[in-house]
């Protein structure tokens, strides 16, 4: 995605947050949003590396089928999943709006492969509502917190437990 | 790494390293000492230079017991100084100081390794090591004549150094190299002066550091000696640690450190400097003495050209050293990732589409010349990484030198193409394998006693061989014996007794006996010594081995000797390779492995029971594999007649494998798979690695190994 198309959408949500309420509170952190089907989720902007369309991807036997594979990110390595299909959402093939997120933590760089890249959104603490129970999906303890937020809810993935916790979502199934 | 004084971490490393080396030197001078039996002033003065660099440096990381360690070495040094044919003549000597050099290498290890590092106590060895240097004044003693002087000079030492009761005499060591010793002491004596107050300089050696430029030599060799009385000690050490260009100082008037406080006191004494009220006896020393001292004059004289001699000796190592520099692994790890994006990059431009069509004549030139660079820059890259073995082979003669005294057998290490270089990785990890075999070819291999060998018509001397080559992407290590040989017989009943057969014993060749010996569980031995025979030996070297992608076998003949013959890759880091597609992946095959390629005809293909496919090559029948099959790939082509198969053989063992098609030979950087990616089996479907190609696709790296075993 275009940078200042995803700069201008930052601002514009910037400037909707603000208007609708004046906001005194400081900013907890930053959570880079986008689309998994209708969904929209987020991942707190420290973890992300950068963004990517999706690239040549090289199919690696013995992986799961959600890892889609690996790709070369500036002469590294890296897995890329795709979280439709981690999520257990129908897959759908790729197109231009489709985005890759390289996330990184504790030294683990990971791809993920997302429907649309939204933008980036300040979060506050009052719109931290910790409870993704609400949300009758199956992607929950995936979830670090949701955001209710005027247009809408956003889940906040929670990078250490996807990237960690791979084994656990194999035993689920 | 242990916990040392804050600010201090970032030191530790270069201690480490520094005196790990510095460690391997000193090993190395008394193995050739000892071998060539004879110890001349120049390998004394350098193991001086070496125990007083650990000295100083301990000291400085606050490693007390190894400086104490050092200082005790450096002691019995001295000692042989006065006497260098003592080094060759007393047995107890080099078995002394190997010991020494042994519990320190343990302890820079425990150093490294160990968050909670405690100092280990060493005050056996100091005492083993004082013993020694008493039992060899003992032995200059009974030489009588020259060596007289220094005990004697020593005694006066000792006294001049109680005689001051309250007064401490400190011996003090400038830099090495900083130039104008004596001037530099005569500002450190200013300095304790003005930062102490009551002190009282009760006197030093060399007294005329004022006015003799010789004097600077004298500290050089021995030490500035100072002596002072104050009502505090510590505020003085502290003044002269705060002194400029002080390597290390230390308290010399403790009885034990007698013997030295003698050396330079006979020095001092024979280079005619009288000799201050610190040593007040000393003149007496000399005059009493006279007679014996006069030859002690004669070798304590000599030390002063010794610059010069020092000269070319810290010209050659020095050059030696100058040229090189330690660098961090990962650093080159990280300049090799970025060379390899250069080239990704420089492709990227060289061949963009949108260039296409234009006539770019000197953008065309330029191209070339900046990808001649780049590969320049990529072969050198590359052999930075490359090492030679001769330290890991070095190693080797510290093996067999204690296994000759342990086990009593008189064998030779002879040492062959230690020059061959190999990536730094695998050099790493070579020293555990060969000293296994090189242990076993000792105690295994070589006739227990000379006079079986004389009896079998050889030499009562033993060999062992150790030699390096490099061939075609490989390196072959031999480690030969000319020893009893495997004794097949034995080897099989064994074998069957452990219950190792596969089949009966009259199918066995007398290669595939002998590669017996390499099997988990395996050990002929009857006696388990200290250094071989607990049966875990060969199948450990054998998987350490393959698991940096080498391979072991054996040959042998029986009453001849035995050959270990050791094959790895030059580097773990670049494999020469054939690029294959399969569907729209692509794969890379080791060259070496690579028998031949080839297009079948469906005649040619043979079908199992098992609807498996094989096919008859010169007499010999291959398993075929679809590696579209195999790694489930989406492939347009299936007729076999339309693909290429490659016949790959690894340790003896075939496979034919079905790929679209060829692309070409590339050497390839090895890169392993993300760490995320680590939980799950991918070495299992017979994949080592992967690789960024040129035009920045990823290529999976085949292990043929795992893929026959797989199959």
């Amino acid at each position: 995605m275009d940078i200042k198309e995803l700069f201008a959408k930052q601002e514009e949500i910037k400037r909707k947050n603000l208007n609708s309420k004046n906001e005194k509170e400081s900013e907890i952190t930053k959570v880079m949003t986008f689309y998994i089907g209708d969904q929209v989720y987020g991942i707190e902007i420290p973890y992300v590396i950068e963004i990517i369309g999706v690239p040549h991807i090289t199919v690696v036997p013995g992986i799961p089928y959600y890892i889609k594979g690996i790709i070369n990110v500036r002469s590294k390595v890296v897995p890329v999943i795709d979280m439709r299909a981690r999520f257990g959402k129908e897959e759908k093939e790729y197109n231009e709006r489709t985005n890759t997120i390289i996330i990184e933590e504790s030294g683990v760089s990971v791809g993920v492969i997302v429907d649309e890249v939204i933008g980036v959104i300040p979060v506050y603490q009052k719109y931290i509502a910790n409870s993704p129970d609400r949300i009758g999906v199956n992607d929950n303890k995936f979830i670090k917190y949701l955001l209710e937020m005027q247009d809408g809810i956003k889940l906040v993935l929670d990078v250490s437990k996807l990237i960690f916790d791979g084994d656990m979502f194999m035993v689920d199934e | 790494m242990a916990k040392v004084e804050p600010g201090m971490e970032a030191m530790v490393d270069v201690y480490i390293f520094e005196t790990t080396g510095l460690l391997e030197q000193l090993d190395e001078i008394l193995l050739r000492t000892e071998k060539a039996n004879e110890f001349t002033e120049d390998d004394i003065n350098e193991i001086f230079r070496i125990m007083h660099t650990v000295k100083g440096s301990s000291a400085m990381m606050g490693f007390d017991n190894l400086q104490q360690l050092a200082h005790k070495g450096e002691d019995m040094f001295f000692i042989i100084r006065e006497a260098p044919e003592k080094m060759t003549d007393v047995g107890f000597v080099y078995d002394l100081v190997f010991q020494m050099s042994d519990l320190f290498k343990a302890e820079i290890d425990m150093i490294q390794n160990n968050d909670d590092y405690e100092p280990t106590d060493f005050s056996e060895m100091i005492a083993r090591l004082e013993k020694g240097a008493k039992m060899l004044k003992g032995e200059l003693e009974d030489d009588g004549g020259a060596a007289a002087a220094a005990p004697a000079a020593a005694d006066n030492a000792a006294q001049a150094a109680d005689a001051p009761a309250d007064s401490t005499t400190v011996r003090v060591f400038f830099e090495d190299g900083c130039k104008m010793e004596n001037i530099r002491a005569f500002m450190l004596i200013n300095n304790v002066k003005e930062s102490v107050d009551e002190v009282e300089i009760v006197g030093y050696v060399p007294e005329d550091i004022e006015s003799n430029q010789d004097s600077a030599n004298v500290i050089i060799d021995n030490g500035f000696l100072l002596t002072f009385r104050a009502p505090d000690p510590k505020t003085v050490f502290s003044a002269i640690e705060n002194s400029l260009n002080v390597q290390s100082y230390e308290v010399v008037d403790n009885p034990t450190p007698a013997a030295d406080t003698a050396e330079p006191a006979a020095d001092s004494a024979a280079a005619s400097a009288p000799a201050a009220e610190t040593v007040s006896a000393a003149p007496a020393a000399a005059a009493a003495a006279s007679p014996a001292a006069a030859p002690a004059a004669v070798p304590a004289e000599k030390p002063k050209p010794a610059p010069e001699q020092k000269a070319p000796a810290a010209a050659s190592s020095g050059s030696g050293k100058q040229s090189l520099i330690s660098v961090n692994l990962q650093k080159l790890d990280q300049l090799h990732d970025i060379v390899g994006e250069i080239i990704t990059t420089e492709s990227m431009v060289i061949s963009n589409p949108e260039l296409e069509g234009l006539r770019l004549e000197s953008f065309t030139k330029s191209a070339r010349e900046l990808r001649k660079l780049t590969a320049d820059l990529q072969d050198t890259v590359m052999s930075i990484r490359m090492v030679p073995l001769t330290g890991p082979f070095q190693k080797m003669n510290r093996i067999v030198r204690d296994m000759k005294v342990k086990l009593g057998k008189d064998v030779e290490l002879v040492i062959e193409g230690d020059t061959t270089e190999v990536d730094k990785s695998i050099v790493d990890n070579l020293n555990d394998p060969l000293m296994h075999l090189v242990r076993n070819a000792v105690d295994h291999g070589i006739e227990n006693s000379p006079e079986e060998r004389i009896a079998r018509g050889k030499p009562g001397k033993g060999t062992v061989k150790l030699s390096a080559m490099s061939s075609s992407g490989e390196v072959v290590i031999t480690i030969s014996d000319d020893g009893q040989g495997i004794d097949t017989e034995k080897v099989i009943q064994k074998a069957e007794r452990n219950g190792l057969l596969t089949k009966p014993i009259s199918e066995y060749s007398e290669r595939e006996i002998q590669n017996m010996i390499l099997l988990p569980g395996f050990s002929t031995n009857d006696v388990v010594t200290e250094y071989s025979g607990r049966g875990v030996g060969m199948d450990v070297v054998k998987s350490n081995l393959s698991k940096m992608g080498g391979s072991l076998t054996v040959e042998s003949k029986k009453g001849q000797g035995t050959a270990f013959i050791i094959k790895i890759p030059l580097t773990l880091a670049i494999v020469d390779g054939m690029e294959i597609m399969v569907g729209d992946a692509e794969f890379t095959v080791p060259i070496s492995v690579i028998k031949e390629s080839f297009i079948v005809k469906h005649d040619q293909i043979i079908n199992d029971t098992k609807r498996g496919e094989m096919i008859m090559i010169r007499g010999v029948c291959y398993p075929m594999l679809r590696l579209n099959e195999k790694f489930g790939l989406p492939s347009a082509v299936n007729d076999i007649e339309d693909g290429i198969v490659l016949l790959i053989e690894s340790e003896n063992r075939g496979i034919c494998l079905f790929a679209d098609k060829l692309i070409g030979e590339q050497q390839v950087v090895v890169k392993p798979f993300p760490k995320y990616l680590s939980q799950y089996d991918i070495k299992g479907q017979g994949l080592s690695g992967c690789t960024i190609m040129g035009d920045g696709s990823i290529s999976l790296i085949i292990d043929v190994n795992r893929l026959i075993e797989s199959h």
